[in-house]
């Protein structure tokens, strides 16, 4: 893994947008010079090499409604963290042109989405249902990012919330 | 098995245009008005508890939800024409493809239409100026699409796709705030000319 320093905006060189014209990280390169970016496009090629254990659904209901799940967590959670951070930090003071009204707005959207993903974990252990997926993935970054770059602090009354968490944090992957 | 749709928007669009690209038209279709909020109703909402369409009813009762998600589903059970790639690689390059197409045009046109349209006035708190910077946003992108189709035919490589799908409804539903092709994208418009011609497009 080689290390591309967004804090300085090396990913935007004229040499990183080459490889990625989107300018995003992470991506990966092939040994055939193909260049592969979005997290989820990289999981999927993953996926197909390394089937089990399975992360991204078996049969054509589990993929779709692992796919179902892992867009919830990353279009209403994920994406609203993003902005609200975008929108209201220093690092991004002068790259984009921030609205931090909107951010508010996103950060708003962020409670509210903790809230709802708590009413929706319920009593189940995962995401999106009783095995550990891409979509608990999703929502771990999700929350620790929420939390600590975005600034919306997760209300310790929501039990269903905390308690994934919890569970999800412990994996030895959740240190990667 | 059926869908809840509603043909005046972008997204259930998508599901219908995969559906005739795969041949398959069987499956009914339920209208959801959301002109009039019905898709924010208690009886909706415990159908997608996120008051999105479209939303896939499956025989067992499972709801499928998310655009992509049910085009996953019917991809699964016809493989045939592989609309989201063929092997590992192929599959993330498609992936990798269409998601550019969600995020930076059908994404930036929504993010312009959400922010600025009568539409949403009420339903959400609009922030004008960033309705404006998603616009801006969605042009540039449309600039780059084009350079991007100089060397192939679609927008994933030589066949098409589903990322097709989600950059044509994306560039048509941009005209609800005047984002548009320009004359010297001629890329552009061979390829926008192109997939709105094959019979999917009517959808």
């Amino acid at each position: 893994m080689e290390q591309v320093d967004l804090a300085t905006g090396k990913n935007r060189t004229p040499e990183m947008l080459a490889k990625n014209p989107a300018g995003g990280l992470p991506f990966v390169e092939l040994d055939d010079g193909t260049h592969l970016a979005e997290s989820v496009a990289i999981c999927r090629y993953l996926e197909g090499l390394h089937p089990e254990p399975n992360l991204l659904g078996k049969d054509s209901r589990e993929q779709a409604f692992i796919e179902m799940w892992n867009r919830r967590v990353e279009l209403n959670l994920f994406a609203a963290a993003a902005r609200a951070f975008q929108h209201t930090s220093e690092m991004f003071k002068t790259r984009i042109k921030q609205f931090p009204e909107y951010g508010a707005t996103q950060r708003e959207t962020v409670a509210n989405q903790f809230k709802w993903l708590d009413a929706q974990i319920g009593n189940k252990p995962y995401i999106a249902g009783d095995r550990f997926t891409i979509a608990d993935i999703t929502a771990e970054v999700a929350v620790d990012f929420a939390v600590q770059a975005a600034g919306v602090p997760m209300d310790p009354a929501l039990r269903n919330l905390a308690r994934w968490h919890q569970s999800v944090s412990s994996r030895p992957s959740a240190k990667a | 098995m059926k869908i809840y749709d509603f043909t005046g928007a972008p997204n259930p669009r998508r599901v219908r245009v995969f559906l005739a690209e795969k041949g398959i038209n069987n499956v009914p279709f339920e209208q959801v008005n959301i002109a009039t909020a019905d898709n924010r109703k208690p009886e909706f909402l415990k159908i997608n508890p996120m008051g999105g369409i479209p939303v896939l009813e499956l025989d067992d009762g499972t709801h499928i939800a998310e655009s992509v998600a049910i085009c996953r589903y019917f991809e699964d059970l016809k493989p045939e024409p592989p609309l989201m790639g063929v092997d590992a690689k192929d599959k993330g390059v498609v992936e990798m493809w269409n998601r550019r197409m969600e995020f930076e045009v059908l994404g930036m046109a929504a993010g312009s239409f959400r922010n600025t349209s009568d539409f949403f006035k009420g339903r959400i708190p609009q922030v004008k100026e960033y309705g404006e910077v998603c616009k801006s946003a969605a042009i540039k992108r449309l600039e780059w699409l084009d350079t991007v189709l100089a060397d192939r035919e679609f927008i994933a490589g030589p066949r098409y796709t589903i990322a097709d799908i989600t950059a044509l409804i994306g560039i048509d539903f941009g005209r609800t705030t005047q984002i548009r092709i320009q004359e010297n994208q001629k890329n552009l418009a061979r390829w926008h000319q192109a997939v709105s011609s094959r019979p999917s497009a009517k959808a």
